[in-house]
């Protein structure tokens, strides 16, 4: 076991805060052997609105993962997300200077350096920069260009930016409960590098992550991340159409919509009513259930709608061969699947960490996608840059085609 | 080009992106407003105005704590955006709160950026109440100095002013929101008379000429009256009104223009108000404009007071407009013990950090007190402070008209920044977006 390593991935979430640890041993297989969670009571729409009530929360979930774990976590993965978080893509250019014409070590270095020089608004900063695929004189798909011959190198990366300070609050928080942020990765790339595995990627596919308050995607085809996003937009607006289209209190809203909710409209429901005088506070009240599923579905298939124009425009819903992936909360609202396969007219099916093993509650619940998948990210990284233990910065970043085949 | 000037509306630190966004709400068309502070968390309560967060690196939207030699770090660090935001503007009001860091460490760099920009600057400053602390007061006082150094001028409305106006026990938040409602009408007051077409215009250039580079200490007074006497009404309201100080400023006044606006107003009737006005201050340069564009019945008067400060004396064009000696002992008193700073002085103030404790900062100005009123005048301000309650009221139905999307209420994204995606706001229900009927 001396050549296993500790991986902790940390998702600040609007509705949870959870934290899972990881064991990975040197052939890369990754072992969850702890969670801990906290109701998250500091965050809307995936940021810290209230930094003494989220560090509270933070404080508790670390508390509860290592007594599970048996670790003491002094540095973590964190998931970033938010609607300033995004996504676009970014060539990088180098002529090949060399005599004869051979690629270089170097040269590839330089073409890399390259594609980071991106313009972007001074109050943005740089999240990744993930390689895609070389082009060597024009050539396409090329995976590896050192020793191969060419005049002109180009290399296709996917960049993810966010707002500079609304990055750091989150880093900040960490820092102030004395551990260190290992790397931050956005939720959307975490939670696909999850419950994706290398066939769908291959083939391509579109995972959505529905959460509390961000609806966060990625698509990948040819095996490479191609397109992120992120909606500010998620089950806290489900219960809060809720809320005010029934008239009830939101944190009942909640719970109606858990118990009775659905993604689609059931003819049948439309003379249905629902009894909340087990609610103490709301003696002899009914709810529609007819009511519930119309405010419902017209909420989530919005969102997913959004999310198919954008994939839309960007010309990839061809390129998904192996359809889409739901993880996060909102995959477990009933009918959910069917909603989305008529949304996006593609085979859907519910996210599992299928290539992790460990802790059996993490694997099967669709919601700890982020966390399960910054571990992942984290032993990527490791795996380029082997930490060294104490010299930590606080933030260890490389540049590498880590996340892909 | 456009015929009416450009005028911007930029809220700095909590109390002014407060203001401003209250403002952005009722401002007549054609003023944009702007929110900067260097804490989020007032940011994100934002859904008017166009929001800036000073200081992205430091301090990375966490608010100064009060230091306002970080703001103004923060503000230098950011001038090239700032100036983007002042940029061709004709009038910028610079709304904020003095006392704290933001608010005191920013309005004066934005203040003189927006001066080199060639605008007229209005700075609008709230100072605390005297219960806040003497280090606050004397920060208030030090920032608001700094601002009327580079600004054409600058209202002040002290917070203690506005408690003094009702019982002993009147809460503290009573007195800010009558405060803040002074603050408001005096902003909208001027905003109308300079963007309202008029029977007697009052123009950007009159009021470019009362303050340009005078760098005076002044006052708006914005009052509405309704009903038969609605003329000896709002002018009584108006001598009653704090700001007045009992007809002090007016007699202390070097330029006074005064605005009046109303439905079928009568040439008897602008002659109540400016004979009223004239005899209170018989040696100011009055200018008057006149509108009829008015809501319903009422009378408003809008008059902008200005105390031409001793700084303006270094300007040649100003001499015509010395302060007649008796000024100088205004209640506010001011200008005196720093006349000894250059007009870039303040520039110097964000190196003199760290130990260094500012060299004027000591002086705290005396708070009008009660006492000092002449009684039958506090008992009319007695009066006035009671009556706000159905004023309020009213003012939050204009509100209402005028917003009438904001139907449902923003719940549990009060405190959130909104999701607007391609001008929809995506927190709004979406079945009630799509018009969809329960039934
Ligand atoms: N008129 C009025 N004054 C206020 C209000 N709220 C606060 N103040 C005053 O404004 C002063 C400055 O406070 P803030 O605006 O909160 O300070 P800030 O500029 O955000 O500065 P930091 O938070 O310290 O960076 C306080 O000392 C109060 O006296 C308000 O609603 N109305
Ligand atoms: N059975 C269910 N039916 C309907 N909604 C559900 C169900 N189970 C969970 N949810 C919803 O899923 C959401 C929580 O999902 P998740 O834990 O992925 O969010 P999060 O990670 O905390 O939030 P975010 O990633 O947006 O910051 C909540 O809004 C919850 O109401
Ligand atoms: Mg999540
Ligand atoms: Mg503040």
């Amino acid at each position: 076991m001396s050549d296993s390593q500790i991986i902790v991935g940390l998702e600040i979430g609007t509705s949870k805060v959870c934290v899972a640890v990881g064991e990975v041993s040197g052939s890369q297989a990754v072992n969850i052997i702890g969670l801990g969670q906290a109701k998250s009571r500091g965050v809307r729409k995936g940021e810290v609105i209230d930094v003494a009530l989220a560090e509270e929360d933070v404080r508790n979930a670390i508390v509860e993962a290592e007594q599970v774990a048996d670790v003491e976590i002094r540095s973590l993965y964190l998931g970033v997300t938010g609607s300033h978080v995004r996504g676009f893509n970014n060539t990088g250019v180098h002529p090949v200077v060399s005599a004869d014409r051979e690629i270089t070590g170097d040269d590839i270095q330089d073409v890399i350096k390259n594609s980071k020089a991106i313009n972007l608004p001074t109050d943005h900063s740089v999240v990744h920069v993930i390689r895609q695929h070389f082009r060597v004189d024009g050539q396409d798909g090329v995976l590896n260009p050192e020793g191969m011959l060419g005049a002109k190198i180009e290399v296709d990366v996917h960049v993810v930016s966010g707002r500079y300070n609304r990055l750091q609050n989150p880093i900040r928080l960490v820092n102030g409960l004395h551990m260190e942020v290992d790397d931050i990765a956005s939720s959307a790339l975490a939670s696909s590098l999850a419950v994706l595995g290398t066939e769908q990627k291959e083939l391509g596919t579109l995972v959505i992550d529905l959460g509390a308050g961000v609806t966060e995607y990625a698509v990948y085809s040819a095996g490479v991340i191609n397109h992120t996003g992120a909606l500010a937009v998620g089950g806290d607006h489900v219960s809060n159409d809720l809320a005010y289209g029934l008239k009830v209190p939101l944190a009942r809203a909640e719970q109606i919509k858990i118990d009775h909710g659905s993604a689609l409209i059931d003819p049948e429901a439309r003379d249905l009513t629902i009894d909340l005088s087990d609610d103490s506070l709301i003696p002899g009240r009914q709810v529609n259930l007819g009511h519930l599923q119309k405010i419902m579905s017209m909420r989530l298939q919005e969102t997913l709608e959004l999310i198919a124009k954008d994939i839309g425009q960007a010309g990839l819903i061809e390129y998904l061969r192996a359809g889409v992936v739901l993880c996060g909360g909102g995959a477990r609202i009933p009918n959910i699947t069917k909603l989305a396969r008529d949304v996006f007219n593609l085979p859907v099916a519910i996210g599992r960490s299928s290539t992790v093993s460990g802790v059996k509650n993490a694997l099967d619940e669709p919601e700890f996608a982020t966390p399960v998948g910054l571990i992942k990210f984290g032993a990527f990284q490791a795996q380029a840059a082997p930490r060294r233990a104490g010299f930590g910065r606080v933030i260890r970043r490389q540049v590498a085609a880590l996340f892909g085949r | 080009m456009d015929v009416n000037p450009a005028i911007r509306l930029i809220g700095l630190g909590e109390t002014g992106v407060k203001l401003v966004e209250t403002l952005a709400v009722i401002a007549p068309e054609g003023v944009v407003a702007h929110s900067l502070d260097t804490d989020n968390r007032s940011l994100y309560r934002c859904h008017q105005s166009r929001t800036f967060l000073l200081g992205q690196a430091i301090p990375c939207g966490l608010g100064t704590g009060g230091d306002s030699a970080l703001a103004r770090a923060a503000v230098e660090s950011d001038s090239d955006e700032l100036a983007g935001i002042v940029d061709q503007a004709d009038l910028v009001f610079i709304v904020a709160g003095m006392g704290g860091g933001t608010g005191t460490g920013a309005a004066p760099f934005l203040a003189n950026l927006a001066k080199q920009a060639g605008a007229l600057v209005v700075g609008v400053a709230a100072t605390p109440f005297d219960c806040e602390g003497i280090q606050r007061c004397n920060q208030a006082t030090g920032g608001l100095r700094d601002l009327k150094q580079v600004a054409d001028a600058v209202f002040h409305f002290p917070n203690q002013d506005f408690i003094q106006l009702g019982d002993a026990d009147i809460g503290l938040n009573q007195a800010l929101e009558i405060a803040n409602r002074h603050l408001c009408e005096s902003v909208l007051g001027v905003s109308r008379m300079l963007l309202e077409p008029g029977i007697l215009n009052v123009s950007f250039a009159d009021l470019e000429s009362l303050v340009r580079n005078r760098h005076s200490l002044g006052a708006v007074v914005h009052v509405e009256a309704t009903g038969d006497d609605r003329t000896d009404d709002a002018v009584k309201k108006m001598l009653s009104h704090p700001a007045v100080r009992g007809g002090e400023m007016l007699k202390e006044a070097n330029s006074l223009l005064v605005h009046i606006s109303g439905a079928e107003l009568t040439m008897a009737e602008m002659d109540t108000v400016t004979s009223a006005i004239g005899g209170c201050a018989p040696t100011a340069r009055l200018v008057v404009g006149a509108s009829e564009r008015a809501s319903g019945e009422a009378i408003q008067l809008t008059i902008v007071i200005a105390h031409t400060g001793t700084l303006a004396e270094m300007g040649d064009d100003t001499s015509s407009l010395k302060p007649d000696p008796a000024g100088k002992v205004s209640g506010l008193g001011f200008s005196d013990p720093y006349t000894a700073f250059s007009a870039d002085s303040y520039l110097d103030l964000g190196t003199e950090t760290g130990n260094s404790k500012r060299a004027g900062f000591a002086y705290t100005p005396p708070a009008p007190t009660a006492d000092a009123l002449p009684p039958e005048c506090r008992e009319d301000l007695i009066r006035e402070a009671a009556s706000e309650e159905p004023n309020r009221v009213k003012r939050r139905k204009i509100v209402q008209e005028m917003l009438p999307l904001e139907i449902v209420s923003k719940g549990r994204f009060e405190n959130s920044e909104p999701t607007i995606h391609k001008g929809e706001d995506l927190d709004q229900p979406t079945y009630i977006r799509r018009g969809a009927i329960l039934n």
